[in-house]
C-alpha cells in the first residue's frame, strides 16, 4: 500500500518552520495512515543512527608552527616556479651571446660531429673573400660618386666667388669698357681653369691614396684568413 | 563574559598578533572542525589536513571577521568550502571506508579519551564505524546536507544559502539522502542476519 502525501509530508517534517496548523495536520494523518508512519519511523531511526556519533579527540598538533609551515610551504613552492621562469630568458640570452661571439660552427659530416670556433671553413673563407672584393668596389664607387658631387660643388663656388671678386673689381677700378671687362673676364677665367685643374689633380691623389690604403687592408685580411686556414 | 563576547576578544586580541589567543581560538572550535572533516572524509588524514587548511584560511582572514555574523557560523563556513575544495582536488571517502572490511579502525590511529575506558571505546568504535560507513554510501552533495542538517544543526533555509541552492532543492536531497541510507541500513541488517 502507498500513500501519495508520503514524501511530501516526509521531506516537511524535517523542516523546522512549520506552523502549527501543518504540524497537526501533519500528525493526524499520521495517526491515520500506516505507511507514512513507517516510512517515517524508519527515516527517524536512520537519523538516530546518524546521531551516534560521538567527537573524537582532536591528534596533537602545533597550531602555530604546523600553519606556518603550510602557508611557507605554499609560497615555496611558488617561488621555486617564478625563479626558474625569470633566470631561464636571461640564460638562454647568455647562451646566444656566447654562440654569436665565438661564432660556433657545428659540422656533421662522414668523419663525425666537430664543433669549431671562428670562421674556419673554407668555403665560407672563399664567400668571405668574394663578399669583401664586392664591398671594396662598391665603397670605391661611392667615394668616386662622392669626390665628383665634391668637385662641381667647389666649381660652382669658385664661379660665385668669382663674380664677386670682379664686381669689387669694377667698383675700385671703375673701369667698365667692354674691351677691360674681356680682358680681365679672360684672366679670371683662366685662373679659374687652372685652379680647377689643380684641385682635380691633389683630390685624385687623395682618393688613390684612400684606395691604397683599402687595398692594404684586403690584403693583410687576406693575409690573415690565409694564416686561419694553415693552421 | 559570554562564549561570543569571549570570541571578539580572542579574535581582537589575535589579530593584533597575540599567538596565546590565537591557540585559544583555535582550540576552542578544532574538535568541531575536526570532526566535520572525519565525517567528510572518512580517514584522520584527510580529517587533519581539512582541519589545518580551515585554520589557515581562517587565519588569513581573521582581519576581515566583522562580527556581522557568529564567529561560528563564519569559520563553518570556511570549512563547508574547504571540504568542497579538497573533494574536487580528490574524491574523498570513496574507497577506505568501504565493508571490506580487514579491520579498518578510526580509533587505532586517533588518541581519545574514550580509549582509556575500553567498554566505552567498543561502543564508540562501533557506534562510529558504523556512522561513517553509512556516509561512505552517499555522494560529497548528500553527504553535506546531511552533515550540515543533522550534526551542524543547520536550518534547510541557512543550507540553500550556503550552498547556494533553493531551500526545496535542499530538502529533497535530505530527504533522497536520508531514503538512501534507510535501504542501505535494511540490507546491512539482512546481511547480518544471514
Amino acid at each position: 500500500m502507498s500513500c501519495p502525501k508520503t514524501e511530501h509530508l516526509t521531506k516537511e517534517y524535517f523542516s523546522s518552520d512549520l506552523s502549527e496548523v501543518s504540524k497537526q495536520e501533519m500528525e493526524s494523518h499520521l495517526r491515520r495512515c500506516d505507511t507514512c508512519n513507517q516510512e517515517l519511523e524508519s527515516l527517524l531511526l536512520v537519523q538516530k543512527n546518524l546521531e551516534s556519533w560521538q567527537d573524537q579527540r582532536v591528534p596533537h598538533w602545533d597550531r602555530v608552527m604546523e600553519l606556518y609551515r603550510r602557508e611557507h610551504r605554499s609560497n615555496e613552492a611558488q617561488g621555486r616556479v617564478f625563479d626558474i621562469w625569470r633566470w631561464l630568458p636571461t640564460a638562454a640570452s647568455l647562451a646566444m651571446m656566447l654562440l654569436v661571439v665565438l661564432n660556433t660552427s657545428l659540422v656533421i659530416s662522414d668523419q663525425g660531429v666537430s664543433i669549431s670556433f671562428g670562421d674556419l671553413s673554407p668555403i665560407a673563407g672563399l664567400e668571405s673573400d668574394v663578399d669583401i672584393e664586392s664591398r671594396f668596389e662598391s665603397f670605391q664607387q661611392n667615394q668616386q660618386a662622392v669626390l665628383a658631387d665634391f668637385v662641381i660643388r667647389i666649381e660652382n663656388r669658385q664661379d660665385s666667388n668669382n663674380m664677386q671678386l670682379m664686381q669689387v673689381v669694377f667698383d675700385q677700378t671703375q673701369q667698365t669698357t667692354a674691351e677691360n671687362l674681356e680682358r680681365i673676364y679672360a684672366f679670371f677665367e683662366e685662373q679659374r681653369l687652372q685652379d680647377l685643374e689643380d684641385m682635380r689633380v691633389g683630390y685624385q691623389e687623395l682618393a688613390n691614396n684612400d684606395y691604397e690604403t683599402i687595398r692594404s687592408l684586403e690584403q693583410l685580411a687576406q693575409y690573415v684568413s690565409f694564416s686561419g686556414k694553415v693552421q | 563574559m559570554s562564549l561570543i563576547d569571549e570570541d571578539e576578544a580572542l579574535i581582537a586580541a589575535a589579530v593584533n598578533g597575540s599567538a596565546y589567543a590565537w591557540e585559544k581560538l583555535v582550540k576552542r572550535y578544532e574538535p568541531r572542525i575536526y570532526n566535520h572533516g572525519l565525517r567528510l572524509t572518512g580517514n584522520p588524514t584527510d580529517a587533519m589536513d581539512l582541519m589545518q587548511e580551515v585554520f589557515l584560511g581562517v587565519y588569513r582572514n581573521l582581519h576581515r571577521f566583522r562580527g556581522d555574523a557568529k564567529f561560528s557560523s563564519w569559520i563553518f563556513r570556511i570549512a563547508h568550502n574547504k571540504a568542497v575544495d579538497m573533494n574536487r582536488r580528490k574524491k574523498l571517502m570513496t574507497v577506505q571506508l568501504k565493508p571490506d572490511d580487514d579491520g579498518f579502525d578510526i580509533f587505532d590511529s586517533l588518541p581519545s579519551e574514550a580509549k582509556t575506558e575500553p567498554e566505552h571505546r567498543l561502543n564508540a568504535q562501533e557506534l562510529n564505524s558504523q556512522v561513517l560507513n553509512m556516509l561512505a554510501e552517499l555522494p560529497m552533495e548528500q553527504r553535506l546536507i546531511v552533515e550540515c542538517k543533522i550534526f551542524q544543526s543547520l536550518t534547510f533555509e541557512e543550507i540553500a544559502e550556503l550552498q547556494d541552492m533553493s531551500v526545496n532543492t535542499a530538502k529533497t536531497r535530505f530527504y533522497t539522502a536520508l531514503k538512501k541510507l534507510k535501504v542501505v541500513s535494511e540490507e546491512a541488517n539482512v546481511l547480518s542476519q544471514d
